[in-house]
């Protein structure tokens, strides 16, 4: 942690940085994010296991393009977002300072984008236990009682778009759900409509979203809606070989396309 | 009683299958009255919320149908629409949706008599599957829902 503090402070005065996005000790000990902009700060920056959340969605903020010089503190859920976002041309207008610890408590500072690619290549993670739990279950009912599960959980949703608020790739300055000539969605949060609303937000991830799981863990109401990305993501690798947040250069599935892709379910 | 009719919506691109159902026209094909034909610039063009849009708004089944892969009037639409919908589609098969009620097909512009059958086959299919009510009564039936419970409390 203080080699994490000292770090920041000396690229903060050498100027390298003007802006660290960080984690700092919030209510109950919980790790809530951290914007540093001065060494009177440093003292607030912590890092320990429980510093999951995926910072990446800050980079957005116009605070923080701001900023110019932004240093990141890179778990990594943060650097895949970082690389999905860098091959959709989407962090063009910084220039990030990536840092992250690694499983034995070595501070890495990249010093290239390709070197973020190779850590990436050794630390990829892989579904939690739970999540594929959860996809086996729903893949094991029938068709019937995937419908009543799904419905029964999204009569619940309130259309609070804390999911699109977290996801560092729903990015979009103007998004279908505020299109209303035509109106795409229901405002109101009717049970069809949620549907919409899920389908058409797992469907504009498919093959960029990069697992982080934060969509699931932010819902007020406990829905867990990143089974539904994180499940096209297997059919995506399986389909097409493709995976997301692993290359700053590759796009997306989706965007690409092989004359040899399977069509075995067209007439 | 009368006979369960289902409406159809076909999406189709200008180019092949809308050409396509045109040539069994001039041909004098017949086949199932049930399709309502929306004529699209590409594949590439077919959302999947206009497919959601369709079933929210009554219908029982879907075609969607474009030139054969190669043949596409734009080069690669079609290419790019058939990893869309084959994602789309399982992620709405893993949502629960009748799958069965969505056909994805080519019919290139001289395939007239492919697309008569196609149609004759997805009528057929539909009805007997039934009307497609799952979608279209959720808001009622979650109401009705939340209302019964409220009284039994």
């Amino acid at each position: 942690m203080e080699q994490l503090q000292n770090k920041v402070a000396e690229l903060l005065e050498k100027g390298t940085i003007s802006l660290m996005i960080g984690f700092q000790t919030g209510l109950c000990n919980d790790p809530v994010p951290c914007f540093i902009e001065s060494a009177s700060q440093i003292s607030q920056l912590i890092y320990n296991s429980h510093c999951k959340h995926n910072l990446a969605v800050y980079l957005h903020k116009p605070e923080v393009k701001q900023a110019k010089k932004v240093g990141i503190f890179g778990n990594i859920a943060t650097l895949r977002s970082i690389l999905q976002l860098l091959s959709e041309n989407q962090l063009w207008d910084l220039e990030l300072t990536i840092i992250t610890i690694n499983a034995s408590q070595e501070l890495i500072v990249f010093d290239s984008i390709a070197s973020v690619e190779q850590y990436i290549q050794t630390n990829f993670p892989e579904l939690t236990d739970e999540e594929k739990e959860l996809i086996e279950k729903i893949n094991a009912m029938s068709r019937q009682e995937r419908w009543t599960y799904w419905k029964d959980l999204f009569s619940t949703c309130i259309k609070c778009y804390a999911c699109r608020a977290v996801c560092p790739m729903c990015y979009c300055t103007q998004c279908t759900v505020e299109c209303n000539q035509p109106q795409w969605i229901k405002v109101s949060s009717e049970t069809s409509g949620n549907f919409e609303w899920h389908t058409m937000r797992a469907m504009h991830l498919a093959g960029r979203c990069i697992n982080c799981g934060e969509c699931g863990r932010i819902c007020p109401v406990g829905i867990p809606v990143h089974l539904l990305t994180a499940k096209m993501n297997l059919d995506i690798k399986k389909e097409f070989g493709a995976r997301s947040g692993i290359s700053s250069s590759n796009g997306y599935a989706l965007n690409t396309f092989n004359p040899n892709d399977k069509d075995g379910f067209i007439k | 009683m009368s006979q369960f009719e289902p409406k159809i919506v076909a999406f189709v691109c200008n180019w092949c299958t809308y050409a396509g159902a045109d040539l069994a026209g001039t041909s004098r094909a017949k086949y199932a009255s049930n399709v309502r034909i929306i004529r699209f610039p590409c594949t590439g063009r077919i959302d999947f919320m206009l497919l959601m849009k369709a079933f929210q708004n009554g219908t029982d089944g879907i075609i969607v149908s474009g030139c054969h892969p190669n043949d596409c009037h734009y080069t690669s639409g079609n290419f790019h629409a058939r990893r869309r919908w084959m994602v789309f589609r399982s992620l709405i098969d893993f949502m629960g949706f009748d799958t069965e009620r969505i056909t994805f097909s080519w019919v290139s512009a001289a395939e007239g008599a492919k697309w008569a059958d196609l149609v004759n086959e997805v009528t057929e299919k539909v009805r007997a599957l039934g009307p497609f009510t799952e979608f279209k009564n959720i808001d009622y039936n979650s109401f009705n829902q939340l209302d019964n419970g409220a009284i039994a409390k």
